[in-house]
Protein backbone atom coordinates (compact mmCIF):
# COMPACT_ATOMS: atom_id res chain seq x y z
CA UNK A 1 0.00 0.00 0.00
CA UNK A 2 2.99 2.25 -0.34
CA UNK A 3 3.38 4.48 -3.36
CA UNK A 4 0.78 5.28 -5.96
CA UNK A 5 -1.25 2.51 -7.55
CA UNK A 6 -1.54 2.56 -11.32
CA UNK A 7 -4.86 3.65 -12.86
CA UNK A 8 -5.43 0.16 -14.20
CA UNK A 9 -5.47 -1.27 -10.68
CA UNK A 10 -7.64 1.51 -9.26
CA UNK A 11 -10.34 1.09 -11.90
CA UNK A 12 -10.21 -2.66 -12.51
CA UNK A 13 -12.92 -3.58 -9.99
CA UNK A 14 -15.17 -0.53 -10.41
CA UNK A 15 -15.28 -0.96 -14.18
CA UNK A 16 -15.90 -4.70 -13.97
CA UNK A 17 -18.74 -4.21 -11.49
CA UNK A 18 -20.30 -1.39 -13.52
CA UNK A 19 -20.22 -3.57 -16.64
CA UNK A 20 -21.88 -6.39 -14.66
CA UNK A 21 -24.54 -3.96 -13.43
CA UNK A 22 -25.40 -2.74 -16.90
CA UNK A 23 -25.27 -6.24 -18.37
CA UNK A 24 -27.63 -7.46 -15.65
CA UNK A 25 -30.08 -4.63 -16.28
CA UNK A 26 -30.17 -5.24 -20.03
CA UNK A 27 -30.08 -9.05 -19.98
CA UNK A 28 -33.48 -9.31 -18.28
CA UNK A 29 -34.97 -6.58 -20.47
CA UNK A 30 -33.85 -7.97 -23.81
CA UNK A 31 -33.86 -11.66 -22.94
CA UNK A 32 -36.75 -11.98 -20.50
CA UNK A 33 -36.61 -15.78 -20.55
CA UNK A 34 -34.98 -18.46 -18.38
CA UNK A 35 -31.25 -18.25 -18.90
CA UNK A 36 -31.12 -14.48 -19.45
CA UNK A 37 -33.16 -13.85 -16.34
CA UNK A 38 -30.83 -16.02 -14.28
CA UNK A 39 -27.77 -14.29 -15.76
CA UNK A 40 -29.33 -10.95 -14.92
CA UNK A 41 -29.93 -11.92 -11.29
CA UNK A 42 -26.36 -13.23 -10.96
CA UNK A 43 -24.78 -10.21 -12.64
CA UNK A 44 -26.68 -7.79 -10.42
CA UNK A 45 -25.96 -9.74 -7.25
CA UNK A 46 -22.18 -9.94 -7.73
CA UNK A 47 -21.49 -6.24 -7.00
CA UNK A 48 -23.55 -6.49 -3.80
CA UNK A 49 -21.70 -9.65 -2.83
CA UNK A 50 -18.33 -7.99 -3.52
CA UNK A 51 -19.23 -5.11 -1.22
CA UNK A 52 -20.36 -7.52 1.48
CA UNK A 53 -17.13 -9.54 1.20
CA UNK A 54 -14.99 -6.38 1.44
CA UNK A 55 -16.82 -5.32 4.58
CA UNK A 56 -16.64 -8.74 6.23
CA UNK A 57 -12.95 -9.08 5.33
CA UNK A 58 -12.06 -5.73 6.85
CA UNK A 59 -13.62 -6.86 10.13
CA UNK A 60 -11.25 -9.80 10.33
CA UNK B 1 -18.63 19.81 -7.37
CA UNK B 2 -19.37 16.45 -5.73
CA UNK B 3 -20.17 18.20 -2.48
CA UNK B 4 -22.57 20.74 -3.92
CA UNK B 5 -24.33 18.53 -6.43
CA UNK B 6 -24.95 15.91 -3.74
CA UNK B 7 -25.80 18.27 -0.91
CA UNK B 8 -28.62 19.90 -2.83
CA UNK B 9 -30.23 16.65 -3.88
CA UNK B 10 -29.45 14.36 -0.94
CA UNK B 11 -32.52 15.00 1.21
CA UNK B 12 -34.86 14.71 -1.76
CA UNK B 13 -33.03 11.65 -2.98
CA UNK B 14 -33.40 10.04 0.43
CA UNK B 15 -37.13 10.74 0.25
CA UNK B 16 -37.24 9.29 -3.27
CA UNK B 17 -35.28 6.17 -2.31
CA UNK B 18 -37.37 5.52 0.79
CA UNK B 19 -40.73 6.09 -0.92
CA UNK B 20 -39.48 4.02 -3.86
CA UNK B 21 -38.80 1.03 -1.64
CA UNK B 22 -42.44 -0.11 -1.25
CA UNK B 23 -43.14 0.86 -4.87
CA UNK B 24 -40.79 -1.87 -6.10
CA UNK B 25 -43.20 -4.38 -4.56
CA UNK B 26 -46.26 -2.41 -5.59
CA UNK B 27 -48.02 -5.26 -7.40
CA UNK B 28 -47.52 -7.63 -4.48
CA UNK B 29 -48.67 -5.09 -1.87
CA UNK B 30 -51.61 -4.08 -4.07
CA UNK B 31 -52.56 -7.73 -4.50
CA UNK B 32 -52.48 -8.31 -0.74
CA UNK B 33 -54.59 -5.25 0.04
CA UNK B 34 -56.96 -5.62 -2.89
CA UNK B 35 -60.57 -5.84 -1.73
CA UNK B 36 -62.03 -6.50 -5.18
CA UNK B 37 -64.41 -9.40 -5.78
CA UNK B 38 -62.61 -12.49 -7.10
CA UNK B 39 -62.61 -13.43 -10.78
CA UNK B 40 -65.30 -15.90 -11.80
CA UNK B 41 -64.14 -19.48 -12.37
CA UNK B 42 -64.79 -20.17 -16.04
CA UNK B 43 -63.95 -23.01 -18.41
CA UNK B 44 -60.72 -22.67 -20.41
CA UNK B 45 -61.15 -20.65 -23.60
CA UNK B 46 -64.12 -18.59 -22.41
CA UNK B 47 -64.10 -15.45 -24.57
CA UNK B 48 -64.13 -11.92 -23.17
CA UNK B 49 -67.42 -10.06 -23.01
CA UNK B 50 -67.89 -7.28 -25.54
CA UNK B 51 -66.36 -3.90 -24.68
CA UNK B 52 -69.66 -2.38 -25.82
CA UNK B 53 -71.45 -4.16 -22.99
CA UNK B 54 -68.85 -3.06 -20.43
CA UNK B 55 -69.04 0.53 -21.65
CA UNK B 56 -72.86 0.51 -21.49
CA UNK B 57 -72.74 -0.84 -17.95
CA UNK B 58 -70.29 1.93 -16.99
CA UNK B 59 -72.56 4.61 -18.43
CA UNK B 60 -75.51 3.17 -16.48
CA UNK B 61 -73.44 3.30 -13.28
CA UNK B 62 -72.41 6.91 -13.88
CA UNK B 63 -74.99 8.54 -16.17
CA UNK B 64 -73.81 11.68 -17.94
CA UNK B 65 -70.16 11.13 -17.06
CA UNK B 66 -67.38 10.70 -19.60
CA UNK B 67 -65.47 7.55 -20.50
CA UNK B 68 -61.76 8.32 -20.82
CA UNK B 69 -60.39 4.93 -21.82
CA UNK B 70 -60.93 1.19 -21.68
CA UNK B 71 -58.06 -1.16 -20.84
CA UNK B 72 -58.12 -4.88 -21.61
CA UNK B 73 -55.60 -6.79 -19.50
CA UNK B 74 -53.94 -9.76 -21.17
CA UNK B 75 -52.48 -10.98 -17.92
CA UNK B 76 -55.52 -11.17 -15.68
CA UNK B 77 -59.13 -11.56 -16.88
CA UNK B 78 -60.05 -7.98 -16.22
CA UNK B 79 -61.28 -4.98 -18.17
CA UNK B 80 -60.81 -1.53 -16.67
CA UNK B 81 -63.02 1.40 -17.62
CA UNK B 82 -61.60 4.80 -16.68
CA UNK B 83 -64.03 7.70 -16.33
CA UNK B 84 -64.19 11.33 -15.23
CA UNK B 85 -67.08 13.74 -14.84
CA UNK B 86 -66.09 15.40 -18.15
CA UNK B 87 -63.08 15.95 -20.41
CA UNK B 88 -62.79 19.49 -19.02
CA UNK B 89 -62.60 18.13 -15.48
CA UNK B 90 -60.05 15.49 -16.54
CA UNK B 91 -57.90 18.03 -18.38
CA UNK B 92 -57.97 20.39 -15.42
CA UNK B 93 -57.06 17.65 -12.96
CA UNK B 94 -55.83 14.24 -14.11
CA UNK B 95 -56.47 12.94 -10.62
CA UNK B 96 -60.23 13.29 -11.13
CA UNK B 97 -60.01 9.95 -12.94
CA UNK B 98 -61.86 7.01 -11.40
CA UNK B 99 -62.21 3.43 -12.52
CA UNK B 100 -64.49 0.42 -12.69
CA UNK B 101 -63.01 -3.06 -12.81
CA UNK B 102 -64.99 -5.69 -14.70
CA UNK B 103 -64.56 -9.43 -14.88
CA UNK B 104 -63.53 -9.91 -18.52
CA UNK B 105 -65.42 -13.21 -18.78
CA UNK B 106 -68.71 -12.34 -17.11
CA UNK B 107 -68.87 -8.56 -17.36
CA UNK B 108 -69.58 -8.34 -13.61
CA UNK B 109 -68.33 -5.30 -11.71
CA UNK B 110 -65.51 -6.38 -9.38
CA UNK B 111 -64.44 -3.06 -7.94
CA UNK B 112 -65.02 0.67 -8.26
CA UNK B 113 -62.56 3.36 -7.23
CA UNK B 114 -63.27 6.99 -6.45
CA UNK B 115 -61.20 9.85 -7.90
CA UNK B 116 -57.69 10.14 -6.44
CA UNK B 117 -57.86 11.17 -2.81
CA UNK B 118 -61.67 11.33 -2.60
CA UNK B 119 -61.68 8.31 -0.31
CA UNK B 120 -58.49 9.12 1.55
CA UNK B 121 -55.18 7.95 0.15
CA UNK B 122 -53.81 4.46 0.36
CA UNK B 123 -50.26 3.92 1.62
CA UNK B 124 -49.01 3.19 -1.89
CA UNK B 125 -50.72 6.28 -3.34
CA UNK B 126 -48.94 8.45 -0.76
CA UNK B 127 -45.60 6.79 -1.56
CA UNK B 128 -46.10 7.05 -5.31
CA UNK B 129 -47.11 10.72 -5.14
CA UNK B 130 -44.18 11.60 -2.88
CA UNK B 131 -41.89 9.68 -5.20
CA UNK B 132 -43.18 11.30 -8.37
CA UNK B 133 -44.21 14.87 -7.63
CA UNK B 134 -44.27 15.65 -3.87
CA UNK B 135 -48.03 16.30 -4.21
CA UNK B 136 -47.21 19.29 -6.45
CA UNK B 137 -48.29 18.00 -9.88
CA UNK B 138 -46.25 18.94 -12.94
CA UNK B 139 -43.98 21.48 -11.14
CA UNK B 140 -43.17 18.75 -8.62
CA UNK B 141 -42.38 16.29 -11.40
CA UNK B 142 -39.99 18.75 -13.03
CA UNK B 143 -38.42 19.64 -9.70
CA UNK B 144 -37.73 16.01 -8.79
CA UNK B 145 -36.49 15.46 -12.37
CA UNK B 146 -33.99 18.23 -11.68
CA UNK B 147 -32.99 16.56 -8.41
CA UNK B 148 -32.42 13.29 -10.30
CA UNK B 149 -30.25 15.21 -12.75
CA UNK B 150 -28.18 16.54 -9.82
CA UNK B 151 -27.94 12.97 -8.53
CA UNK B 152 -26.37 11.98 -11.86
CA UNK B 153 -23.98 14.93 -11.57
CA UNK B 154 -23.10 13.71 -8.06
CA UNK B 155 -22.39 10.21 -9.40
CA UNK B 156 -20.16 11.56 -12.19
CA UNK B 157 -18.28 13.94 -9.90
CA UNK B 158 -18.00 11.15 -7.34
CA UNK B 159 -16.31 8.97 -9.97
CA UNK B 160 -13.94 11.85 -10.75
CA UNK B 161 -12.69 12.08 -7.15
CA UNK B 162 -12.75 8.32 -6.52
CA UNK B 163 -9.65 7.79 -8.69
CA UNK B 164 -7.32 10.20 -6.88
CA UNK B 165 -8.71 9.09 -3.53
CA UNK B 166 -7.97 5.42 -4.18
CA UNK B 167 -4.40 5.99 -5.36
CA UNK B 168 -3.00 4.66 -2.11
CA UNK B 169 -5.74 2.25 -1.12
CA UNK B 170 -6.61 -1.22 -2.32
CA UNK B 171 -10.07 -1.66 -3.77
CA UNK B 172 -12.62 -2.34 -1.05
CA UNK B 173 -10.48 -1.17 1.86
CA UNK B 174 -12.66 -0.31 4.86
CA UNK B 175 -10.62 1.16 7.71
CA UNK B 176 -12.81 0.20 10.62
CA UNK B 177 -10.40 0.81 13.46
CA UNK B 178 -9.09 4.32 12.77
CA UNK B 179 -12.06 6.62 13.28
CA UNK B 180 -15.77 6.59 12.76
CA UNK B 181 -15.46 9.19 10.04
CA UNK B 182 -12.82 7.25 8.13
CA UNK B 183 -14.92 4.10 8.38
CA UNK B 184 -17.95 5.84 6.86
CA UNK B 185 -15.82 7.53 4.22
CA UNK B 186 -14.52 4.14 3.08
CA UNK B 187 -18.02 2.62 3.20
CA UNK B 188 -19.40 5.56 1.21
CA UNK B 189 -16.77 5.01 -1.47
CA UNK B 190 -17.13 1.23 -1.56
CA UNK B 191 -20.93 1.10 -1.61
CA UNK B 192 -21.10 4.01 -4.05
CA UNK B 193 -18.66 2.51 -6.51
CA UNK B 194 -20.14 -1.01 -6.58
CA UNK B 195 -23.66 0.29 -7.32
CA UNK B 196 -22.80 3.16 -9.62
CA UNK B 197 -23.94 1.40 -12.83
CA UNK B 198 -27.36 0.68 -11.37
CA UNK B 199 -27.68 4.08 -9.71
CA UNK B 200 -26.77 5.84 -12.94
CA UNK B 201 -29.37 3.91 -14.96
CA UNK B 202 -32.15 4.31 -12.38
CA UNK B 203 -31.29 8.02 -11.99
CA UNK B 204 -31.25 8.69 -15.73
CA UNK B 205 -34.48 6.75 -16.37
CA UNK B 206 -36.01 8.62 -13.43
CA UNK B 207 -35.25 11.92 -15.18
CA UNK B 208 -36.90 10.66 -18.38
CA UNK B 209 -39.96 9.41 -16.49
CA UNK B 210 -40.40 12.79 -14.83
CA UNK B 211 -40.46 14.34 -18.30
CA UNK B 212 -43.34 12.17 -19.52
CA UNK B 213 -45.99 14.91 -19.34
CA UNK B 214 -44.03 17.45 -21.44
CA UNK B 215 -42.84 14.71 -23.82
CA UNK B 216 -46.41 13.58 -24.53
CA UNK B 217 -47.44 17.24 -24.94
CA UNK B 218 -44.62 17.73 -27.46
CA UNK B 219 -45.76 14.67 -29.43
CA UNK B 220 -49.30 16.02 -29.33
CA UNK B 221 -48.18 19.39 -30.68
CA UNK B 222 -46.09 17.92 -33.51
CA UNK B 223 -46.83 14.44 -34.91
CA UNK B 224 -50.43 14.14 -33.74
CA UNK B 225 -51.31 17.69 -34.73
CA UNK B 226 -49.80 17.23 -38.20
CA UNK B 227 -51.82 14.08 -38.63
CA UNK B 228 -55.07 15.73 -37.56
CA UNK B 229 -54.52 18.92 -39.57
CA UNK B 230 -56.87 17.90 -42.43
CA UNK B 231 -59.70 17.45 -39.91
CA UNK B 232 -59.19 20.84 -38.30
CA UNK B 233 -62.48 22.53 -37.41
CA UNK B 234 -64.68 19.47 -37.99
CA UNK B 235 -67.23 18.88 -35.22
CA UNK B 236 -66.14 16.61 -32.41
CA UNK B 237 -68.37 13.50 -32.12
CA UNK B 238 -71.01 13.44 -29.39
CA UNK B 239 -71.38 10.40 -27.17
CA UNK B 240 -74.47 9.28 -29.08
CA UNK B 241 -72.52 9.36 -32.37
CA UNK B 242 -69.65 7.14 -31.20
CA UNK B 243 -69.09 3.90 -33.06
CA UNK B 244 -68.60 0.62 -31.19
CA UNK B 245 -65.36 0.43 -29.16
CA UNK B 246 -65.39 -3.37 -29.55
CA UNK B 247 -65.49 -2.95 -33.34
CA UNK B 248 -62.55 -0.53 -33.17
CA UNK B 249 -60.67 -3.01 -30.98
CA UNK B 250 -61.41 -5.93 -33.33
CA UNK B 251 -60.48 -3.96 -36.41
CA UNK B 252 -57.08 -3.01 -34.99
CA UNK B 253 -56.45 -6.56 -33.77
CA UNK B 254 -57.28 -7.91 -37.25
CA UNK B 255 -55.07 -5.33 -38.98
CA UNK B 256 -52.11 -6.01 -36.66
CA UNK B 257 -52.23 -9.72 -35.82
CA UNK B 258 -48.65 -9.65 -34.49
CA UNK B 259 -49.57 -7.11 -31.83
CA UNK B 260 -51.58 -7.28 -28.62
CA UNK B 261 -54.32 -4.66 -28.43
CA UNK B 262 -54.49 -3.23 -24.93
CA UNK B 263 -56.29 0.08 -24.64
CA UNK B 264 -58.97 2.10 -26.40
CA UNK B 265 -58.68 5.81 -25.60
CA UNK B 266 -61.83 7.81 -26.27
CA UNK B 267 -61.91 10.87 -28.56
CA UNK B 268 -61.18 14.10 -26.70
CA UNK B 269 -58.23 12.83 -24.69
CA UNK B 270 -55.31 15.20 -24.19
CA UNK B 271 -53.20 12.16 -25.14
CA UNK B 272 -55.15 11.50 -28.33
CA UNK B 273 -57.40 12.92 -30.98
CA UNK B 274 -60.71 14.78 -30.79
CA UNK B 275 -62.11 12.67 -33.67
CA UNK B 276 -60.66 9.21 -33.18
CA UNK B 277 -60.38 6.31 -30.87
CA UNK B 278 -56.69 5.86 -30.18
CA UNK B 279 -56.17 2.12 -29.91
CA UNK B 280 -52.85 1.19 -28.29
CA UNK B 281 -51.09 -2.01 -29.28
CA UNK B 282 -47.87 -3.58 -28.16
CA UNK B 283 -45.55 -6.30 -29.41
CA UNK B 284 -45.37 -9.88 -28.13
CA UNK B 285 -41.59 -10.26 -27.80
CA UNK B 286 -39.85 -9.36 -24.52
CA UNK B 287 -38.45 -6.07 -25.79
CA UNK B 288 -41.32 -5.08 -28.11
CA UNK B 289 -43.87 -5.79 -25.36
CA UNK B 290 -42.56 -2.55 -23.83
CA UNK B 291 -43.07 -0.59 -27.06
CA UNK B 292 -46.58 0.70 -27.67
CA UNK B 293 -47.94 1.86 -31.01
CA UNK B 294 -51.11 3.92 -31.34
CA UNK B 295 -53.63 3.30 -34.14
CA UNK B 296 -56.30 5.84 -35.03
CA UNK B 297 -59.86 4.64 -35.68
CA UNK B 298 -62.48 7.17 -36.79
CA UNK B 299 -64.79 7.41 -33.79
CA UNK B 300 -67.87 8.17 -35.94
CA UNK B 301 -67.51 5.76 -38.86
CA UNK B 302 -65.37 3.17 -37.10
CA UNK B 303 -62.92 3.13 -40.03
CA UNK B 304 -59.27 2.38 -39.25
CA UNK B 305 -57.30 5.45 -40.31
CA UNK B 306 -53.62 4.76 -39.66
CA UNK B 307 -50.92 4.25 -37.10
CA UNK B 308 -49.25 7.29 -35.59
CA UNK B 309 -45.48 7.58 -35.62
CA UNK B 310 -43.88 7.27 -32.20
CA UNK B 311 -40.90 9.59 -31.97
CA UNK B 312 -37.59 8.47 -30.47
CA UNK B 313 -38.17 10.38 -27.23
CA UNK B 314 -41.37 8.46 -26.48
CA UNK B 315 -39.60 5.18 -27.31
CA UNK B 316 -36.91 6.20 -24.83
CA UNK B 317 -39.61 6.94 -22.28
CA UNK B 318 -41.19 3.53 -22.79
CA UNK B 319 -37.88 1.74 -22.27
CA UNK B 320 -37.17 3.92 -19.26
CA UNK B 321 -40.15 2.59 -17.38
CA UNK B 322 -39.04 -1.01 -16.76
CA UNK B 323 -35.41 0.06 -16.21
CA UNK B 324 -36.64 2.42 -13.51
CA UNK B 325 -39.30 0.23 -11.90
CA UNK B 326 -37.32 -3.04 -11.88
CA UNK B 327 -40.51 -4.98 -12.62
CA UNK B 328 -39.28 -6.92 -15.63
CA UNK B 329 -37.30 -9.80 -14.20
CA UNK B 330 -39.49 -11.62 -11.73
CA UNK B 331 -39.38 -11.59 -7.95
CA UNK B 332 -35.58 -12.08 -7.66
CA UNK B 333 -35.00 -8.88 -9.65
CA UNK B 334 -37.40 -6.99 -7.37
CA UNK B 335 -35.51 -8.20 -4.31
CA UNK B 336 -32.20 -7.16 -5.90
CA UNK B 337 -33.82 -3.78 -6.65
CA UNK B 338 -34.79 -3.39 -3.00
CA UNK B 339 -31.24 -4.28 -1.89
CA UNK B 340 -29.66 -1.85 -4.36
CA UNK B 341 -32.08 0.83 -3.18
CA UNK B 342 -31.08 0.15 0.44
CA UNK B 343 -27.39 0.41 -0.49
CA UNK B 344 -28.11 3.72 -2.23
CA UNK B 345 -29.84 4.96 0.94
CA UNK B 346 -26.68 3.99 2.85
CA UNK B 347 -24.52 5.90 0.35
CA UNK B 348 -26.72 8.99 0.66
CA UNK B 349 -26.90 8.73 4.43
CA UNK B 350 -23.16 8.26 4.83
CA UNK B 351 -22.52 11.16 2.46
CA UNK B 352 -24.73 13.36 4.58
CA UNK B 353 -22.99 12.16 7.77
CA UNK B 354 -19.57 12.88 6.23
CA UNK B 355 -20.58 16.40 5.39
CA UNK B 356 -22.19 17.05 8.77
CA UNK B 357 -19.24 15.64 10.71
CA UNK B 358 -16.80 17.51 8.49
CA UNK B 359 -18.44 20.84 8.95
CA UNK B 360 -18.34 20.32 12.70
CA UNK B 361 -14.80 19.00 12.92
CA UNK B 362 -13.02 20.71 10.07
CA UNK B 363 -14.65 24.01 9.41
CA UNK B 364 -12.64 25.97 12.01
CA UNK B 365 -9.44 25.00 10.19
CA UNK B 366 -10.87 26.24 6.88
CA UNK B 367 -10.18 23.01 5.02
CA UNK B 368 -11.72 22.92 1.59
CA UNK B 369 -14.09 20.08 0.86
CA UNK B 370 -11.78 18.46 -1.62
CA UNK B 371 -8.63 18.75 0.49
CA UNK B 372 -10.01 16.02 2.68
CA UNK B 373 -10.64 13.75 -0.23
CA UNK B 374 -7.33 14.24 -1.97
CA UNK B 375 -4.66 11.57 -1.58
CA UNK B 376 -2.64 11.92 1.55
CA UNK B 377 -5.01 14.41 3.10
CA UNK B 378 -7.40 11.68 4.14
CA UNK B 379 -4.97 10.24 6.63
Amino acid sequence: MTGTRPLRLIWRWPVLLAVLNVFGLLAALIGQTGIWLALSWIALTIPLAVAAICIVRSRA
Amino acid sequence: MHKWSSLICTLFLLLICISGLPLVLREEIDGLLDDALPYAQVPEGTPNVSLDRVVDASRKLYPGETIISVFVDDDEPKIMVYMASSWEAFNADRKSLYSIRFDAHTGDVLKQTKPFGADGLTFLQVMLTLHRDLFAGLPGELFLGGMALLFIAAIVSGIAIYGPFMRKLDFGTVRLARSRRLKWLDLHNLLGVVTLGWAFVVGATGVINELSTPLFALWQQTDVRAMLAPLQGKPVPQTSELSSPQAAYDEVQAAFPDMITTTVVYPGSPFGSPYHYVVWTRGKEPLTSRLFSPVLVDARSGVLVSTVAMPWYLRALELSRPLHFGDYGGMPLKIIWVLLDLVTIAVLGSGLYLWLSRSRAERPQQHSATALLLPGAAE
